[in-house]
């Protein structure tokens, strides 16, 4: 896996050649050696050749920083983000990029205040991304205010406090700030009023009150507005928003009397609490909405939803909305994209309303609804559908005609009309063999989720048919040795998911690995054998709940960011090579510890 | 060979590479000197100096056209690079569109 992720870093160069040089100038570190002092080519080494091979460097854990060096004269943009190991050192070599325009190091950890010292003074710095190293506080900002290029800045959840935020205004130029999960109060904000040139200003989690969004009003090009988790409750008529974000708070009016001339496009009020609803949207101009989230808002009434005419995605869900709201949602489909009515009342029929109106609509999530396969045989009469997501209803995958008529009709057949259909999400219901036979007909499905314990190696059979399936899922089901050892995988297929099967032995597993080394299998019993690394993430559930570590301190966080992804170091010949020759070195220069 | 169906590579040293056109065509940059309406003198003479490319690197750039015919039609064997000059073959690779 890790080598196809690499060759997809690369497939952005259009030159085979190029790629094929990248690959082994980076193949080892004595490679590297062996070109390191070749510092005229290095010099003339144009950015979209040497920035490519920097970061593949960085990948390959070839790069330290007296290697840096050799690329001051060619790489613009350098991306270091959670790179666990980038410290003062580093930049101390960085800042010597002569033309170095863009800098990513957000979650590297080391990175502190005084090593930021190193780069004041940079003559062509554009973009610096500081999110997340919290070791950053208001002397870092004091070193940063040397560079006056400065015009995208984000330095969310870092230590930098009101002080730091206010000397920020003298860098004129900045059309983007992210002061995400900061600890700011208004008057910081008010300090900021000087930067007119502002377009992006995320405000995320700080203390910002209604008053503190007055001062919003002296920003005129300001299109992006992110105010979540803020005490807001009145949005001021900043005309220039079109997107928005007030997730998580108390809102009573978005915008402040008449007069208002924003055209705004996207509205995120995820988790957010109206005191009343229609009165909050009152000023409001929604003819140019396309995006309208209001999940987990507890709303039970959406009728203002009728007059939103041109939206393309939306979501309600985790709201407390019927089958009688589906009628709003149904007046203003004739655009919509993607629908999402997850964790809401709405049963199959709200479902059958939906039918006809939506002609765009491409995806639609009922995860833990009341519905069921009826829901189904309405589904397959929307025709542009490419992902369902049914997780946790009621589906069954057959119906009873009638009562006394033992004679059942297969559910699922009803979406071998969706022609476009690509992903099927349909977990946690109660799917028994015969009813994921129709499955099988469906020739364009790359991605299926099945989870239920009284699917068998029958399925697994049946499934093997679908040509173009990328990803399968199939957990919790009851397979045994006998059907994963005669399961041929689709040519196409790179992931089996075969969690809580708990019939499977891992000698079953390891020869299945073997025999089929593109498919990556994940089971218990597997992720201890491909990599003793792969365990932290079985064990920790912080992985992959980025957004929601807000402030959090974990130890393990960095503990995690210093582990080395083995088959990220190597690539997969030299894995394999590694496999079968245990006693014999290894082609690079610090030898793998071969497992005994 | 007939000589319609070759085209000459001159390296920067002024060693004279000739190869078929069908191998050079391999290069985005060569197809468009060598077809081009425009009346270029490269198109005329089928001649190209490459006053930035040394003779090793051309040599190798000449290597990669035919693999690169060779692997297009299913013989897919490794096409093997001395580390040491990937940088110049980059370079060269990079301007050569190939």
């Amino acid at each position: 896996m890790a080598d196809r992720s690499l060759f997809t870093e690369l497939e952005h160069l259009e030159s085979p050649l190029v790629r094929l040089c990248i690959e082994a100038a980076t193949q080892s570190a004595d490679a590297v050696e062996s070109w390191r002092r070749q510092r005229r080519t290095l010099e003339r080494l144009p950015s979209q050749l040497a920035e490519p091979l920097l970061h593949r460097l960085l990948r390959r854990r070839l790069l330290y920083p007296s290697l840096l060096e050799v690329f001051k004269y060619s790489v613009e943009k350098i991306d270091l983000r959670g790179e666990s190991s980038v410290d003062a050192e580093w930049m101390a070599y960085l800042g010597a990029f002569q033309y170095l325009s863009s800098l990513n190091v957000s979650d590297c950890h080391r990175i502190n205040s005084s090593a930021l010292w190193a780069l004041s003074g940079m003559r062509y710095l554009k973009e610096v991304d500081l999110s997340r190293c919290s070791k950053v506080d208001d002397a870092g900002i004091k070193h940063l205010l040397s560079i006056r290029t400065i015009e995208i800045l984000c330095i969310s959840e870092t230590s930098v406090t009101t002080n730091g935020v206010a000397l920020l205004s003298s860098l004129k130029r900045l059309s983007k700030l992210d002061l995400g999960g900061l600890f700011i109060t208004d008057t910081a904000l008010a300090s900021l009023q000087v930067l007119t040139n502002l377009q992006h200003l995320d405000l995320w989690g700080s203390d910002i009150s209604n008053e503190g969004a007055s001062i919003l009003l002296k920003f005129p090009n300001l299109t992006f507005l992110n105010l979540a988790w803020t005490k807001v409750t009145v949005l001021p008529n900043v005309s220039s928003v079109t997107h928005l974000n007030m997730s998580n708070c108390t809102i009573h009016s978005i915008f402040k009397g008449e007069g208002n001339k924003a055209k705004l496009s996207k509205l995120t009020f995820a988790g957010a609490l109206f005191k009343d609803i229609d009165k909050a949207f009152s000023y409001f101009d929604s003819s140019y909405l396309s995006y309208l989230d209001l999940s987990n808002s507890s709303l039970r009434d959406i009728s203002l939803l009728s007059l939103i005419c041109a939206l393309e995605y939306l979501d309600l869900s985790g709201n407390l909305v019927g089958d009688d709201s589906v009628t709003f949602i149904a007046s203003v489909g004739a655009n919509l994209k993607s629908l999402n009515l997850s964790k809401t009342r709405v049963s199959s029929a709200g479902v059958a309303v939906l039918v006809g109106r939506v002609p765009k609509l491409e995806t639609i999530s009922l995860d833990f609804t009341p519905t069921d396969d009826l829901a189904i045989s309405y589904i397959g009469m929307m025709p542009s559908l490419k992902a369902v997501n049914m997780k946790g209803t009621n589906v069954r995958g057959v119906i009873q005609q009638n009562a006394e008529n033992t004679e059942c009709v297969l559910s699922l057949t009803a979406l071998e009309n969706l022609k476009h259909l690509e992903k099927l999400n349909i977990e946690e219901t109660a799917l028994k063999d015969e009813a994921i036979i129709p499955i099988s007909n469906l020739k364009q499905l790359t991605h299926l989720s099945l989870r239920s314990s009284f699917l068998t190696d029958a399925s697994l059979h049946h499934l093997s048919s679908i040509p173009n399936l990328i990803n399968l899922s199939m957990r919790d089901a009851i397979l045994t040795n006998t059907g994963i050892e005669s399961f041929t995988p689709p040519p196409s297929l790179q992931v089996l998911d075969l969690t809580g099967c708990w019939l499977l032995t891992k000698d079953a597993l390891l020869s299945f690995v073997q025999l089929h080394s593109d498919v990556e299998v994940r089971h218990a019993l597997v992720t201890t054998f491909l990599s003793d690394k792969d365990d932290s993430k079985c064990h920790s559930p912080f992985m992959g709940t980025a957004p929601q570590r807000r402030f959090s301190s974990s130890p393990l966080k960095s503990e995690m960011a210093a582990i080395i992804d083995q088959r990220l170091k190597y690539s997969r010949a030299e894995l394999l090579s590694m496999q079968f020759a245990s006693t014999s070195v290894g082609p690079s220069s610090d030898p793998p510890t071969s497992p005994k | 060979m007939k000589k319609e169906d070759t085209v000459k590579l001159i390296s920067a040293e002024g060693f004279e590479f000739v190869i078929d056109k069908n191998a050079a065509m391999v290069s985005q940059t060569i197809r468009n000197m060598l077809t081009s309406p425009g009346g270029f003198a490269e198109t005329e003479h089928r001649e190209v100096t490459f006053p930035e490319i040394s003779t090793t690197i051309l040599e190798k750039i000449c290597q990669y056209f035919y693999w690169s015919l060779q692997y297009a039609s299913g013989k897919e064997t490794e096409f093997y690079i001395e580390p040491e000059m990937t940088l110049e073959l980059m370079m060269a690779a990079n301007y050569l569109h190939t």
